[in-house]
């Protein structure tokens, strides 16, 4: 549990900073409850300094010889070309940023076959080292084949970060690393930044309205993920990054796995959530496929695509693929309407970047009508009927 | 491995709830009720053994059923009426129609019948009440005549008729007491034995979805082996044995009907804004027309609880408690009811919204079963016995155990109690000494009183004891402020209502004299911070109950 | 063959309300629930074991209460049920979470088939099969809709960047499993409830396990929470109220305004 010291004043700052509730104050004393968890939300509000983890008895290492922003550059295909996933780049000019505040090499590391195409572009996102591991065998993703390659490549040149791609490639990868290498990993950030020479590390927590900043002081490299379009690509111009070759084999027990098919879903471009200049998303306020049939008709009347809230996809009102959100689709088109979703932080990370947000929600408190340029008060599914109406059939 | 946890319980009804989730919708429940149709298919998916298979609660082990305590059964019927108080009829007539032999049948009678219903997932009806017998039983008027061969008793054939029996219409097998030569007896008839017939289904006010209807019998024979128990002139008493525990379960309706009604009451009333604000947020409306009714579930909650663990440990017996569960709980649920209508207003007055259909559903619960009058005539006759016996210190001993129990924990309203009962005492010795009871009206009102005494004593000795009851929504000290509040008004209105009895049957008496004695200043006083508290419980209430 | 599933207790998200002044999260009087992809891959190992034979085992880690998650287990059809449950395991993150559940399988010794949920509903990271893979040097296969196996090894299918694959694996393995939009929870009939009663849940600390104390509990835990903080404001935008046919014309009229429609 959270230790408080003597020094508490009965302030009260960390009964209100705690997600759980697990702080009340007693006899004008904080005091823990069982509900703690230790996530150590408290700590840093408290303005005698009297909350504090238990200390851990692990020995401080000397952690100066790790340097370097390292970017794990993922290759996609969509049945038809290969490409690099743009999130790469987007993850190389964040990271380009990061290393220019620790005063450290921003490296992309790259693994699969023919991956030379690719340099150029990788060092206009800034890179100055393209660490390549590219050989036919690694031509498709395997975990233990990557995963051996990545940790071989990490434990020769000791960056001080890596960060990945929250696809499934990336969510894969990434937590294989974190375990062999008894480091953290914070999935899906919204942020990331420099403090004290920590990369702080920013998402929505405790599936709760607020964000928490998490880091890793102990242990390096430092581990993230980061969904596509939370961050944006910024070419740098003429830039050539240094491409350092490694030959890696692969373990014997990658053969373990092993790939029978692959199949693509047809995609229109209609739907394409992340490109499109407007999108009509529906929550629990929609209740049912009904509703759902409203934002399709609205969509369809201004060329939009339909997106839902994580609450609508648990209640199987749309498929997975159309979650905004923290967790799903990060967008940013011209017009966002949100029809009867509450706006909880983890969706709300997810639209910030839209020009023009319209909320249509029965509760005054919502908290989505703090985000939003437009609000109204009423039945989503009442005020789509009217404004249905208004369209030509 | 008789028992069933409470993680077990708890399993049980998240699959009921999921259950419902994914079955029961209110549209379908809304067009059952306007059509006034049963939903069969729905009873029988909840007895089929891989869904839920709900019957087998009341079933023991050694027939194939799961043997379920008062505990998990009242839990269950809480649920179900939630759900829907018809579908929780329909179910809960397999339940009492199966009480007779429950109680009364031989083992080879139990083996054969239980087996029966188990496995084959038969509903069953109780067949008791007729036209000219209804909270009347003595007067029934349905009889089994004697079939013998060779001198010896083979067989009964049962003409007569029963009224308003649920499952009537749909059950296949049916317990039903008729008039034997030697006295009121419990027979098992099958549908389809001839002569034996049921009726249309009645159109009701509510719970249209549990089928009701009267049964007819012409000269229907039934082998001797089917008269329950092979002994004839038990039915009453085999009627009467389980009283304590059938009492209960409709309790369990009273609160959960009325729960599912004010808390949907509540859920608009957060976001329903009138005048600047949510309805929920105004004191006006939440003291009027949600929290006092919320306040009475938690302590309807907390006596048909440990009635239940009471039955736990001695089966049968303590119809007064049950009676006394179920006429709190039915009467507070039906109240909130009629409230939650008001509190939703227009919507609540209309079938688009569930609870003017909760409010037609849950009056039968004050009927069936025992209605609200017979119930305080049981109580009254049942703890009146107890002032006799014990010249009038009853309730004197109970109040000084509340005493004690203020003494150690000042906060939940023992106090109140301790004087809500030296009042009743005091009442009920007046009304003996004047000859009170002769006022029929004065015994039912008593047994009114006794009821609401019990249930708040019950409720501030199990939150003294910390003890959060199973099923409860609330913490401790919530818990703790609602017994205060309960306390204070149970005991008030005890007080000043049987004093309303006695000075309106006895012009003689000293009115300042018997207020003094009664203590109806000290009782009056207590309500300081009274409104506090309860302003207290609507916070909680908002916090706990938002869509 | 030996199946082990494990299983997470999380608060039932649809009901879990955050106090709009706080910030804080309102769990008093909130259900717990088994974490829904853990139950998807349970009814995965169930249907294997329908046409199989094989065992399956439950582990969960968590308090005391946890123990609600493994009886819903049994009830449901699985075999065994083992809760992880000490003092010592708080303030875990995934690192030590996966080092404790790892340990635990370690104990269990026989298994063929390990299967995850692809990530708890109020963690969201994702990470714990994949590193309770990695702690047992097993292949793991992550996101997958379905799985099925002949004995010898296990055919899956797993959702890839626009589509899905089908991969052939030999056992042992970890597999982490997806949910369908449309899954829908299967619950146990009451007689199931009843019986799960007499199936074995053993509980297991630390020792049990012979944990490291070093890599279990706040001390197993790499990452710390620096600081935690509400959403940025945005500046507050207009907010009105009226009837549907009211509000549905300023829509209209905003939409003109903001130059979408003409």
């Amino acid at each position: 549990m959270i230790q408080i010291s003597q020094n508490c004043i009965g302030c009260g700052k960390c009964v209100a900073a705690c997600p759980f509730g697990a702080l009340s104050l007693v006899n004008r004393k904080a005091v823990a409850s069982n509900a703690c968890t230790m996530c150590g939300a408290c700590v840093s509000g408290c303005p005698v300094k009297a909350l504090s983890l238990p200390a851990t008895s692990t020995a401080k290492k000397d952690l100066s010889a790790y340097k370097g922003v390292w970017v794990f550059v993922e290759i996609g295909y969509d049945g038809h070309a290969r490409f690099v996933r743009p999130v790469g780049f987007e993850l190389l000019s964040k990271g380009r940023e990061l290393a220019d505040q620790l005063g450290e090499e921003l490296c992309a590391v790259i693994i699969g076959s023919n991956t030379q195409p690719y340099y150029n572009e990788i060092s206009q996102c800034g890179a100055d080292k393209i660490y390549a591991v590219n050989a036919p065998v690694y031509h498709n993703y395997n975990t233990l084949a990557y995963a051996n390659a990545m940790l071989t490549l990490i434990r020769k040149y000791n960056p001080s970060v890596v960060l990945f791609p929250s696809t499934y490639v990336g969510r894969d990868l990434s937590p294989r690393l974190a375990s062999e290498l008894f480091v953290g990993l914070t999935a899906d950030c919204t942020d990331l930044s420099i403090q004290d020479g920590n990369l702080i590390q920013t998402r929505p927590a405790f599936g709760g309205n607020i964000m928490a900043d998490i880091k890793c002081p102990d242990y390096r490299p430092q581990m993230a993920t980061v969904r596509p379009n939370v961050f944006k690509k910024k070419p740098v111009a003429g830039k050539t990054a240094q491409v350092i070759n490694e030959t890696i084999a692969v373990p014997v027990e990658a053969g373990k796995v092993r790939i029978k098919e692959t199949h693509f879903d047809p995609v229109s471009t209609q739907e394409k959530l992340d490109e499109s200049p407007v999108v009509i998303a529906g929550g629990r306020g929609m209740k049912d496929a009904q509703g759902f049939a409203q934002l399709a008709d609205l969509a369809k009347h201004l060329g939009g695509a339909v997106g839902a809230s994580r609450a609508a996809i648990d209640m199987g009102l749309a498929p997975k693929e159309k979650q905004i959100g923290q967790s799903g689709v990060t967008i940013s088109p011209k017009l966002y309407v949100a029809c009867g979703i509450s706006g909880a932080v983890q969706h709300t990370v997810g639209i910030e970047r839209s020009e023009v947000i319209i909320a249509i929600n029965k509760d005054a408190n919502a908290p989505i009508f703090n985000v939003c340029k437009y609000g109204l008060v009423g039945d989503a599914k009442q005020i789509l009927q009217k404004i249905l109406e208004q369209f030509p059939q | 491995m008789a028992k069933n946890d409470l993680i077990t319980r708890n399993l049980m009804l998240d699959s009921l709830r999921q259950y419902a989730k994914n079955r029961i919708s209110f549209n379908l429940l809304r067009e059952h009720d306007a059509k006034n149709e049963i939903p069969l298919d729905i009873l029988k998916e909840m007895y089929d053994h891989d869904v839920l298979g709900v019957h087998l609660l009341l079933i023991p082990e050694e027939y194939g059923g799961l043997g379920g305590q008062t505990t998990e059964i009242y839990r269950i019927c809480e649920e179900l009426a939630r759900i829907d108080l018809g579908i929780a009829t329909g179910v809960f007539a397999t339940f009492l129609g199966s009480d007779p032999l429950n109680v009364g049948g031989t083992p080879e009678q139990k083996a054969k019948w239980f087996k029966k219903i188990a496995q084959e997932n038969k509903l069953v009806a109780y067949g008791a009440t007729e036209a000219d017998a209804g909270s009347d039983l003595v007067s029934l008027r349905t009889r089994a005549e004697h079939v013998k061969q060779d001198g010896k008793v083979v067989g009964y054939k049962i003409t007569g008729s029963k009224m308003w029996i649920s499952n009537g219409g749909v059950a296949d097998i049916y317990t039903v007491l008729a008039l034997a030569p030697g006295g009121p007896s419990w027979f098992i008839v099958e549908k389809g034995t001839p002569g034996f017939t049921q009726d249309a289904h009645e159109d009701k006010h509510g719970i249209r979805l549990s089928n009701t209807a009267g049964l007819s019998f012409d000269d229907v024979y039934v082998p001797a082996e089917n008269l329950i128990g092979l002994k004839e002139g038990q039915g009453f008493l085999q009627a009467q044995a389980v009283f304590g525990y059938t009492r209960l379960m409709v309790a369990a309706f009273g609160l959960g009907g009325g729960e599912q009604a004010v808390e949907t009451a509540l859920e608009y009333a957060q976001q329903r804004i009138q005048a600047g604000g949510p309805l929920a947020q105004k004191q006006g409306f939440m003291l009027k027309l949600i929290t006092p009714h919320y306040i009475r579930f938690e302590a309807a909650r907390a006596y048909i609880d440990w009635t239940a663990k009471q039955l736990e440990i001695n089966n049968h017996g303590l119809a007064t408690e049950g009676a006394i569960a179920k006429l709190y709980a039915t009467e507070s649920g039906n109240k909130a009811a009629e409230d939650a209508i008001q509190a939703m207003g227009g919507f609540g007055y209309t079938k688009e919204f569930a609870v003017e259909k909760i409010k037609r559903d849950v009056k039968i619960t004050c009927i069936y079963e025992g209605t609200s009058e017979v119930l305080e005539m049981t109580i009254f006759r049942g703890r009146w016995q107890e002032h006799l016996k014990s010249r009038g210190q009853y309730y004197l001993n109970q109040a000084s155990e509340f005493d004690a129990l203020h003494a150690q924990n000042p906060n939940v309203g023992a106090d109140s109690v301790a004087l809500g009962f030296r009042a009743l005492a005091r009442i009920l010795e007046d009304c003996r000494v004047n000859k009170l009871t002769r006022h029929q009206y004065v015994t039912f009102m008593l047994g009114g009183l006794i009821s609401e005494m019990e249930v708040a004593a019950v409720f501030t000795r199990e939150c003294a004891g910390k003890h959060v009851t199973e099923g409860s929504r609330f913490d401790i000290d919530s818990l703790c402020t609602m017994a205060r509040v309960n306390a204070r008004q149970s005991a008030f209105k005890t007080t000043s209502e049987g004093l309303r009895l006695i000075l309106g049957t006895c012009p003689d008496i000293n009115t300042a004299e018997l207020a003094q004695a009664v203590n109806l200043v000290g009782i009056e006083d207590k309500m300081r911070g009274l409104i506090d508290d309860m302003d207290k419980v609507s916070a909680k209430l908002r916090e706990i109950f938002k869509k | 063959m030996n199946i082990i599933v494990c299983l997470k207790q999380v608060p039932d998200s649809t009901q879990v309300k955050v106090d709009p002044k706080t910030g804080t999260l309102i769990r008093a009087g909130v259900p717990s629930i088994l974490n829904p992809y853990d139950h998807f891959a349970l009814e995965k190992a169930l249907a294997i074991k329908a046409k199989t034979g094989a065992k399956i085992t439950c582990l969960s880690m968590g308090p005391a209460q946890a123990v609600a998650v493994l009886r819903l287990a049994l009830a449901l059809g699985a075999d065994e049920g083992i809760l992880l449950s000490d003092r010592a395991f708080a303030g875990a993150d995934t690192w030590a979470t996966s080092y404790t559940l790892a340990g635990a399988i370690k104990k269990i010794g026989a298994y063929d088939l390990i299967l995850c949920g692809q990530m708890a509903i109020d963690g969201d990271t994702a990470q714990t099969g994949p590193e309770m893979a990695n702690q047992l040097r097993i292949p793991q296969i992550t996101f997958c809709e379905q799985v099925d196996t002949n004995g010898a090894q296990v055919i899956v299918k797993k959702l890839i960047e626009g589509g899905h694959q089908i991969l052939e694996a030999d056992m042992p393995i970890l597999l982490t499993m997806t949910m369908p939009a449309d899954y829908a929870p299967k619950y146990p009939s009451f007689m199931a409830a009843h019986k799960a009663q007499e199936k074995p849940i053993h509980t297991w600390t630390a020792a049990d396990i012979a944990a490291d104390p070093h890599k279990i509990g706040l001390e197993g835990s790499p990452t710390r929470v620096s600081r935690i903080f509400p959403p940025a404001a945005r500046a507050k935008g207009e907010v009105i109220s009226g009837s549907a046919a009211e509000l549905a014309n300023k829509f209209i009229e905003i939409l003109k305004k903001e130059s979408i429609v003409k």
